[in-house]
């Protein structure tokens, strides 16, 4: 395996999390693993420091570094933190408040104070939405009224008075025809040459005019700061003598180029959580088992996503929203919910006993940080329990205080309810713990999947104290934990393929389709192939290594959402009814019911261009000698389980466990960043990269 | 009448979260299967339905967060069956549809699909869900006003048997498909609701075989206790005391010139209250009435989760049961608007539920200031328009637009949005035009009469045009174009609604705010005006940055910003002249 990272040059996956930057080498030497501190005021400061620290660590020249994988949240800390840039808009006369009227649906029922996030935090302000005349006639996408060009030369002149650097075009039914938007373009760029500029139908050529426009004021939104950031970190890396190519995770858990990403930062607005499903994935891999539900649990939530048969699946375009605005870009699919180890537990007025979705974050934080927080938190029910060592957190680096997490615990909780500190502290992990199982729920039975035939994967420093307690509550087969849970999302970044897709609006009934509409829809087929093409050329990939993959996303003629069917790579009559016969299979699947009769309607065709990248190899660790695995045993002290009884717990070094090594609940297994509970009646398996199996004995 | 098993003793609070969150997903799985799955756009794109589990009581165990319109009003559909059941007794396998107003339906297009829940061969419980479907074979396409009793609504189902033990009721079905206008549309959504109260018995079961019945009802129990503890605590909160307010419909859809009164009166003593609709309006002799049971109580209901539980402001969300009903009466005499006598027709009457939640708020507003917005839209436009294609069929489409909010007392009241009982998505514009003949000209904030001025200004409401391409029929429901939302504490009053068509040569005429099966020609344009909110607070005390941002965004004129708010603002130069400012603001203060 040497020879072969010898032979490829050495990579290097950054993932910057809210507190921590994780970072993982592959190199001639092996793998390393290595932690700094965010910089949130510029990830790339903490970048490059973590990129020259894990370089030095191995003792590598950093300028043999061939490739960084980077995974951001910085274009989406700008959605959150409202800091993008301000945009001007060009739209069609009529329609200007299409952005602040959105689907008119409040985001709650039963309230008079509720916020209306694109109303109150607009991504363009209407004074800078300006409409001009112009029509696209539908159906049909012919030039009913021709672009008022003085008009857009008149808008330009204010947004320069107004110095504003980044234009939004979205035109009505630009989806149909789209010389509208491209001449608005052309005379803004005349205008503002420095100009960023979005068109609805470059970012989402797809019908629904919110959506679309939602989506194109996004990018521009976001694009100017991201862009600025993805170059300057390209600079600071190229300033600190490394050369590597620089790739981005985007949302759909494949990577792409800092140019493509800095045009369309709509595509990695969940660059941060898409690393760690990509992650999970590639353990399943390695441990032999394709069905399998990922459970990243952080500080405040749990990201949750299932994967059947190693197929990472991509949500509805229909879900896709990112701080209250629709965002039509391909993301994984996966359900965020507010429960991680900083979810705080209280009483609520009326005696409900509730966890989260209120976080302690990192300030104040868990009572047990001694930092003035006072309410308990998730974490301090662990240590109240004994699943937490205070003095083993981040290897002994982080003290907790024991006491502080006790008295919250039994101050906030145990008195109000009149019951021990130990049955409070297991109410908060039974709360949590369901609260999690049924957003996994969601994620998998309510569309169709059976967790008994899925195995839990529980990461995130966190995750594998509640992986169990998970496969239990959802009836899963088994629990995998990754060989480093608290940094499976950073090894994810070495895992992922070069991914680009298009979009185009075709609208047809397939099964009336005659042999004109195949033809038009083989023609628009061929043109979103060619684009794809173009930008894995871009990228360098030979073309014997290129994969361009077809998906008709289609509906019941009348419906409003549309399923994923799978597309031949050219329709003929003859085998369209082989489209109608997968799309009706995908209705039958995610509802549990299908209208063979009704017609089947083709709204968008999509082309999604993959390039595979190299794999990270993990290596294998050493086997055992039969050897009594008590050769990892550190101490034992009193733990808590579920059911409620207290005993005396062996803890494990894992670093110091071998292949084939089995150890019977109950068990605590310890690494620097990570900690498994193995409760009684459960076996934990080391497997050969390290990873472990956990299962119920006799299962 | 009492099947349910005793309640073991009190689950304890981690089991009963446990519970509560099952519930809550198996109701957000059920409203989930019912709009995807569906093929109308008032189902799929408004998501105009609502779907749940009850005990045999008939009590809300849990219910989807759909629109607040349907949240609450299952029960009284399921005792309305319980009196009408085909057979006289439910069977494992049975499917009911249901939508009579006089047995307990919210109005006739909201057919409710019900499943019986058995465990062992017992009768536990039910799944149910309502949607509102396009057209039900009524005296005009999709939506009624001027007709003459409830036989015009169209189909009336009472307790009506769609499956029974598990075999389709063929007959029914047919008749079904034999009329409506859209039948197509109405079979594949029936069909939508019957998958959705299957998935729902299916998961009540599993819950039960999970957890065991006795906790299971237990914990539902407690659950509806705490509901009613919350709203208790609230309501102890307020003063006791009477509190009223009034206002005036525009007119029933047929008599023009004669206003109707809504005269509310909420008794608050401990911790209930009542809410009595004793001086509003008689009945009307056309469609412009409101069932009680499944419409009057409902949003009485919903007014008060609005006010006592707002979930924008309180940490911990109650559960969407029975239990924060039980400390609220709903009175209306027999035989008035809210409460109609058969066979009366009671299908119009959204804008009315709406009116009667404005005018809590405005009667409670002096014990609740901090609580209260000033008057919103607290209207609806529900517009059917239709026609016959080439091939003879009808198309029928159904259109709710949105309103806007009052100012509050710590911000702007939202602006073209629905309002307090609507909450439903507007159909893409563009998906409207690739199917339907008919294509939007205008969509955009009004710009033709301003919002209430206030410290908090009210909502803006929503201009919307709509242009037929072929002739055909429409019917509007809407409101308040004579009666314009409050202001309150300072804060001025907003604008009445408005409905214009404009025929293919220009000429334009106001319209009433309700009309019943208009003819329309080709390239008629029927343009529509919400009512804008009324503002919260003096203007005066409005920031003048604020009031410029206004300005600049086009939410109020130069001149507005001088003379209501007393703000200089320079559009040149995009600044306020700050003196300037506070002179015109003392000046105006003076001659108060």
């Amino acid at each position: 395996m040497a020879t072969e990272a010898t032979r490829h040059g050495a990579r290097i996956g950054v993932d910057v999390g809210g507190t921590n930057t994780d970072l993982v080498l592959e190199c001639a030497s092996g793998i390393y693993y290595h932690k700094v501190p965010t910089t949130l005021k510029n990830q790339s400061i903490g970048v490059v420091d973590g990129v020259l620290a894990i370089c030095a660590q191995a003792s590598l020249d950093p300028a043999e570094v061939e490739t960084i994988v980077h995974g951001t949240t910085t274009a989406t800390n700008i959605t959150i933190e409202h800091n993008g840039s301000d945009c001007g808009m060009l739209t069609t006369e009529g329609f200007r408040d299409i952005l602040h009227i959105g689907r008119h649906k409040r985001p709650t029922n039963f309230s008079l104070h509720f916020d209306v996030p694109w109303q109150s935090q607009p991504l363009v302000r209407r004074r800078n939405r300006i409409a001009v005349r112009e029509r696209i006639a539908a159906p049909g996408g012919e030039v009913a009224v021709p672009l008022d060009e003085a008009a857009v030369r008149a808008a330009c002149a204010l947004f320069r008075k107004r110095e504003l650097n980044s234009v939004v075009i979205g035109f009505m039914f630009s989806f149909l025809n789209d010389t509208h938007e491209q001449r608005a373009k052309e005379i803004v760029l005349e205008e503002m040459p420095e100009a960023y500029v979005t068109l609805s139908s470059e970012v989402a050529k797809v019908i629904r005019e919110y959506e679309r426009f939602s989506t194109a004021a996004m990018n521009s939104y976001v694009g100017p700061k991201t862009a600025f950031y993805l170059r300057d970190l390209e600079a600071r890396l190229r300033g600190a003598g490394i050369r590597s190519k620089l790739r981005i995770m985007q949302s759909n858990g494949g990577i792409s180029t800092v140019d493509a990403c800095a045009r369309r930062p709509i595509h990695i607005l969940m660059s941060g959580p898409a690393g760690g499903v990509i992650g999970g994935a590639a353990e399943a891999v390695m441990a032999g088992t394709p069905n399998i539900i990922t459970v990243d649990i952080g500080g405040t939530s749990a990201d949750i996503s299932t994967i059947p048969g190693g197929a990472v699946k991509v949500m509805n375009a229909r879900d896709t929203f990112v701080s209250g605005h629709p965002v039509l870009a391909p993301m994984i699919d996966l359900v965020t919910i507010g429960a991680g180890g900083g979810s705080v537990a209280f009483i609520d007025e009326a005696g409900g006993f509730q966890v989260g979705p209120r976080s302690a974050g990192s300030e104040p934080g868990p009572a047990c940080y001694g930092r003035g927080g006072v309410e308990p938190t998730v974490t301090d029910a662990q240590i109240v329990l004994g699943r937490l060592d205070p003095d083993m957190a981040l290897g002994g680096s982080l003290q907790l205080d024991a006491e502080l997490s006790r008295i919250a615990v039994d101050e906030m909780i145990a008195k109000p309810l009149g019951i021990s500190v130990t049955e409070a502290a297991l109410g908060i992990i039974r709360i949590i713990n369901n609260n999690m199982a049924l957003a996994i729920r969601s994620n998998s039975v309510a569309r169709g999947v059976d967790p008994r035939d899925f195995s839990i994967m529980p990461f995130g420093g966190a995750g594998p104290l509640h992986g169990v307690a998970l496969a239990e509550a959802v009836h899963a087969r088994d629990v995998i934990v990754p060989v480093a849970p608290g940094i499976t999302a950073a090894v994810g970044l070495l895992k992922s393929d070069l991914r680009y897709e298009h979009t185009d609006a075709v609208i047809r009934e397939l099964t009336r389709a005659d042999a004109g509409a195949v033809a038009q829809i083989n023609a628009q087929a061929a043109a979103l192939r060619d684009k794809v093409q173009a930008e894995l050329d871009a990228d360098g990939i030979d073309r014997a290594a290129q994969k361009i993959e077809l998906v008709a996303e289609c509906r019941y003629a009348g419906q409003g959402f549309e399923l994923r069917a799978e597309m031949p790579e050219l329709l003929t009559l003859e085998n369209k009814a082989g489209v109608v016969a997968s799309f009706h299979e995908r209705h039958h699947l995610d509802y549990g019911y299908s209208y063979p009769e009704a017609e089947v309607e083709l709204i968008t065709l999509r082309a999604i261009g993959s390039a595979e990248a190299r794999r990270m190899e993990a290596a294998r660790i050493q086997t055992t000698d039969g050897s009594s695995p008590d050769r990892a045993l550190m101490f034992s002290r009193r733990t808590t389980f579920d059911d409620g009884r207290t005993l005396q717990t062996p803890r494990y070094d894992r670093r110091r466990l071998f292949a084939g090594d089995r150890i019977e609940g109950p068990a605590i297994l310890v690494q620097h960043d990570s900690t498994t509970l193995v409760p009684p009646g459960y076996l934990a398996e080391v497997l050969e990269h390290g990873n472990t199996r956990i299962r119920a004995i006799g299962a | 009448m009492n099947k349910i098993a005793k309640p073991a003793a009190e689950v304890d609070p981690i089991t009963l979260q446990v519970i509560r969150g099952a519930f809550e997903t198996i109701a957000e799985e059920m409203g989930h299967v019912l709009y995807r799955m569906s093929f109308s756009s008032i189902i799929r794109e408004s998501q105009d339905l609502g779907a749940g589990l009850f005990d045999l009581n008939f009590n809300t165990l849990c219910e989807s967060e759909s629109t607040p319109m349907h949240i609450g009003s299952i029960p009284a559909y399921l005792r309305g069956i319980a009196e009408t059941l085909e057979d006289g007794e439910w069977r494992e396998g049975d499917v009911v549809v249901h939508n009579h107003p006089y047995y307990g339906s919210s109005h006739t297009p909201d057919l409710a699909i019900v499943v019986p829940v058995f465990l062992q061969g017992r009768l536990i419980g039910f799944a149910g869900n309502t949607a509102h479907h396009v057209d039900i074979g009524a005296a005009t396409p999709g939506l009624i006003i001027d007709v003459p009793d409830v036989f015009a609504e169209g189909m009336l189902f009472a307790g009506t048997k769609l499956y029974r033990g598990g075999e389709p009721n063929g007959a029914i079905w047919n008749y079904i498909r034999r009329n409506s206008r859209a039948a197509q549309q109405l079979i594949a959504d029936i069909e939508a609701q019957v998958a959705s109260a299957r998935l729902g018995a299916r998961r009540f079961v599993e819950l039960i075989e999970r957890y065991g019945e006795e906790t299971v009802f237990a914990a539902a129990n407690q659950l509806m206790n705490y509901a009613e503890r919350m709203m208790r605590q609230k309501i102890e909160a307020i003063p006791d005391g009477d509190y009223t307010a009034e206002g005036w419909l525009d007119d029933d859809g047929r008599n023009r010139e004669q206003r109707l009164k809504v005269k509310v009166t909420v008794r608050v003593r401990g911790d209930g209250l009542e809410v009595d609709l004793t001086g509003s309006a008689d009945q009307t002799p056309t469609a412009y009435n409101v069932p009680f049971e499944g419409s009057t109580k409902v949003a009485a209901y919903a007014a008060f989760r609005k006010l006592l539980l707002d979930t924008a402001t309180s940490e911990s969300r109650v559960p969407s049961n029975e239990g924060s009903f039980r400390p609220i009466t709903v009175t209306a005499p027999l035989g008035s608007i809210y409460n109609p006598r058969f066979p009366a027709s009671a299908e119009a009457r959204f804008t009315q539920c709406n009116r009667m939640i404005d005018l809590i708020i405005r009667a409670l507003a002096p014990v609740m200031p901090e609580t209260v917005i000033a008057g919103s839209s607290a209207s609806i436009s529900f517009a059917a328009y239709s026609g016959v294609r080439p091939s003879g069929d009808y198309w029928v489409f159904l259109e709710v637009n949105e309103g806007a909010y009052g100012g509050r007392p710590r911000s702007d009241g939202p602006d073209s949005i629905d309002n307090l009982m609507a909450n439903t998505r507007n159909n893409p514009l563009e998906d409207l035009a690739m199917h339907l003949p008919m294509i939007c000209d205008r969509y955009e904030l009004r710009d033709d009469m301003p919002a209430g001025a206030g410290e908090f200004r009210g909502g803006i409401g929503v201009v919307k045009a709509q242009r037929m391409l072929q002739p055909g029929f429409i019917t509007h429901e809407s409101e308040r174009h004579t009666d314009a939302p409050w202001g309150i504490f300072g804060g001025t009053e907003g604008s009445v609604g408005r409905c214009t068509i404009r025929a293919a040569d220009g000429t334009e005429r106001e319209m009433p705010s309700k009309f019943s099966g208009l003819a329309v020609g080709e390239g008629e344009v029927m343009t529509y005006y919400s009512p804008n909110g009324g503002g919260y607070g003096d203007p005066l005390n409005r920031p003048a940055l604020k009031v410029l941002d206004d300005v600049l965004d086009g939410f109020c004129s130069v001149e507005r910003a001088r003379e209501v708010y007393g703000v200089i603002v320079d559009t040149e130069s995009e600044t306020v002249d700050m003196l300037a400012t506070e002179q015109a603001r003392d000046r105006i203060r003076a001659a108060r």
